[in-house]
């Protein structure tokens, strides 16, 4: 019995591994690359100049440009610059913007508006993590159902994994199919923590739409539940009757007489200029790990009075926030953000070591004859295009972010439109291609277009490494020492696809003396 | 934040060298009886040391994030850099064992 059950349970982890493995190889990459979503932007937008931080400074620049510019909407939106993000993004709501919505950037020490190039920059990555670039709600539940597959993968891989224990700290390189499975135990055994976290969390992320059962029983549709539990945020209705709106810089200087410790991210005006103007300061919570929705100060803009602040949070609203603030890593300073990014990449490692290993050790089975059934060359070019391909894809979009003219009519879907034809490219490649030139040309080109990244960066804006580390510009620099590395990376790897296999004799009676290794992960 | 690294990373090995496996493979030597006790305690007083520092710097919810963090980085850091280097490691080890408590009283 107990054995037929992990037998069972190794058969889900094999298979539920291979079919969304590929996705999941994705889903986690360009995740864990959101960890640095400002930065990406920061690097996709040089034209926004940084400037030391003057929350008050920018507040009265923000409201002067909108005063001017959309005097008329119904409500302004400003996000403040912070460390990590220079400029401030104001938007409001007009009648002739796409969808209704307007943006700007501006300088955060002139107010002036910065001709920024159209891009998505890290928002696109982010996005793409859980919508997949597919519409409302497709991409949501199919990136969710993932999520789950992901955490039976880890389940059943802890059923599986005989010798957690035993072999906790066991890595012994050098022995092929050894070497992958000792890898993907090692890194998912010594990550788990982050792997469970990272996968539950998500689930909890999308409660309302996996679970809907529990709203829609009791309440007449998913707004009015909302409403209730993260408080409603509709807009106040307009007296008619105008009165100038108080200074925003005064009004956050009375915010801060009553915290002090308040650290504002962005906030909300509703009906400026009218009698019922209000003002909502919504916190960065950086300071706590669990995220509390809904949390902020709202002033009355005509009389400066405060109208309200958060409430009181109840225990599920702290343990969901809290799942959401771990995921997120809202709370984390550089060096736990920087643990998060090399936990992710181990995440993704785990799923690509997965997917190598499902190959080889079915087409060590094939090896002596030469040729590989259909299936195994199907899953051998979806390996290919779905790592190496996305790799190359990521460089596209970045590469497409340099080199597109910045007038270009929707530049920004371009940049989108590039990342997927180079990843479909990749995938015609792959197809063309034997399995191990394919890895190895992917990953070369990979290699090229990562490392010269810094360098196309210098060249087009003037603000490469030689200028970026002398101005203490950390982004800017992070950025290009970050895709230089993992560029040198792929150049190893690919050093190693490219240069002779080792004969497949002296492996096969190997693999035919640790029998156990079949049995362990099938 | 250093102290609980060093905690972890000390923690770590003294949990690892508890292994008969290990403790032979790293030392050249079987461990005495007993001597796999004492590294499994000293192991986990440590990892306990490491959550009391985790805990002093940023509170329980982000110390704990803090504690996980370091300790899964110290882990991989020493599992997949023993086949390459094991002196180096232990001499890693030693080295925040011995620097682990001036960290936390802040001398360092």
């Amino acid at each position: 019995m107990k054995e037929g059950f992990r037998q069972a349970m190794a058969w889900l982890h094999t298979w539920a591994g291979l079919i969304f493995g590929w996705l999941l190889f994705a889903i986690f990459l360009t995740g864990t690359m959101s960890y640095f979503k400002p930065e990406i932007t920061r690097w996709s937008q040089p034209e926004v100049p940084v400037r030391a931080l003057d929350i008050p400074l920018a507040l009265g620049k923000a409201q002067d440009y909108l005063q001017r510019n959309a005097g008329d909407a119904p409500n302004w939106f400003i996000q403040l610059p912070d460390e990590r993000t220079p400029g401030i993004t104001v938007g409001w709501r007009g009648g002739d913007g796409q969808r209704g919505f307007i943006r700007k950037t501006l300088d955060a020490a002139t107010g002036a508006e910065v001709p920024t190039r159209e891009t998505r920059g890290g928002d696109f990555f982010y996005r793409f993590h859980f919508q997949l670039e597919m519409p409302y709600p497709w991409g949501r539940w199919l990136a969710t159902f993932a999520a789950l597959m992901m955490l039976v993968g880890l389940v059943t891989g802890i059923i599986t994994h005989k010798k957690i224990f035993k072999e906790f700290f066991t890595f012994r390189p050098g022995k092929g199919q050894r070497l992958w499975l000792d890898g993907h135990n090692a890194i998912g055994v010594l990550v788990l923590p982050f792997h469970l976290m990272i996968s539950y969390s998500s689930l909890v992320i999308f409660m309302y739409m996996v679970m809907p059962a529990p709203i829609l029983a009791g309440y007449d549709n998913q707004d009015s539940y909302f409403n209730e539990v993260f408080g409603g945020r509709d807009l106040v209705a307009a007296s008619g009757e105008k009165a100038p709106m108080q200074a925003l810089p005064q009004l956050y200087a009375r915010l801060l007489a009553q915290a002090p410790e308040a650290k504002i991210s962005w906030l909300e005006i509703q009906r400026p200029g009218d009698r019922n103007a209000q003002v909502l300061f919504v916190p960065d919570g950086r300071e706590r790990v669990s995220v509390q929705r809904g949390a902020g100060w709202r002033f009355n803009g005509a009389d400066g009075s405060l109208a309200w602040s958060a409430r009181p949070e109840s225990v599920a609203g702290i343990v969901s926030g809290g799942f959401y603030g771990l995921h997120m890593a809202s709370f984390a300073g550089p060096l736990l953000r920087w643990l998060y990014f090399f936990f992710g990449l181990a995440g993704t490692a785990v799923i690509g070591t997965g997917l190598v290993m499902w190959l080889g050790k079915r087409q060590v089975k094939h090896a002596r004859s030469g040729t590989q059934p259909f299936e195994l060359r199907l899953v051998e070019v979806l390996n290919i295009a779905s790592m190496s391909g996305l790799i190359l894809a990521v460089a596209g979009f970045f590469w497409a972010n340099r080199l597109l003219p910045v007038g270009l009519e929707g530049r920004a879907q371009w940049e989108v439109n590039l990342f997927f034809g180079v990843w479909l490219a990749s995938l015609l490649h792959a197809l063309l291609r034997p399995g191990r030139r394919a890895w190895g040309e992917q990953l070369a080109l990979a290699a090229l277009a990562w490392t010269a990244l810094p360098l196309l960066n210098g060249l087009t804006t003037g603000q490469g490494l030689n200028h970026s580390i002398p101005g203490g510009d950390w982004a800017m620099a992070g950025f290009d020492l970050t895709v230089f590395g993992c560029g040198l990376l792929f150049a190893w790897t690919a050093a190693k696809m490219l240069r002779e296999p080792l004969p497949t004799a002296r492996r096969t009676p190997k693999a035919a003396r640790t029998p156990h290794l079949e049995a362990e992960t099938n | 934040m250093l102290a609980i690294a060093l905690f972890a990373f000390a923690g770590c090995a003294a949990l690892c060298l508890a292994m008969d496996k290990h403790f032979s493979e790293l030392l050249g030597r079987k461990p005495r009886p007993g001597q796999t006790l004492v590294l499994r305690l000293a192991g986990w007083l440590l990892l306990a040391l490491a959550l009391a520092a985790a805990v002093r710097h940023a509170g329980w919810a982000i110390g704990l994030a803090e504690l996980f963090g370091l300790l899964m980085a110290s882990l991989c850091l020493w599992v997949f850099a023993l086949p390459y280097r094991p002196r180096w490691l232990l001499g890693l080890a030693a080295l925040s064992l011995v620097l682990a408590p001036f960290s936390a009283l802040g001398l360092i």
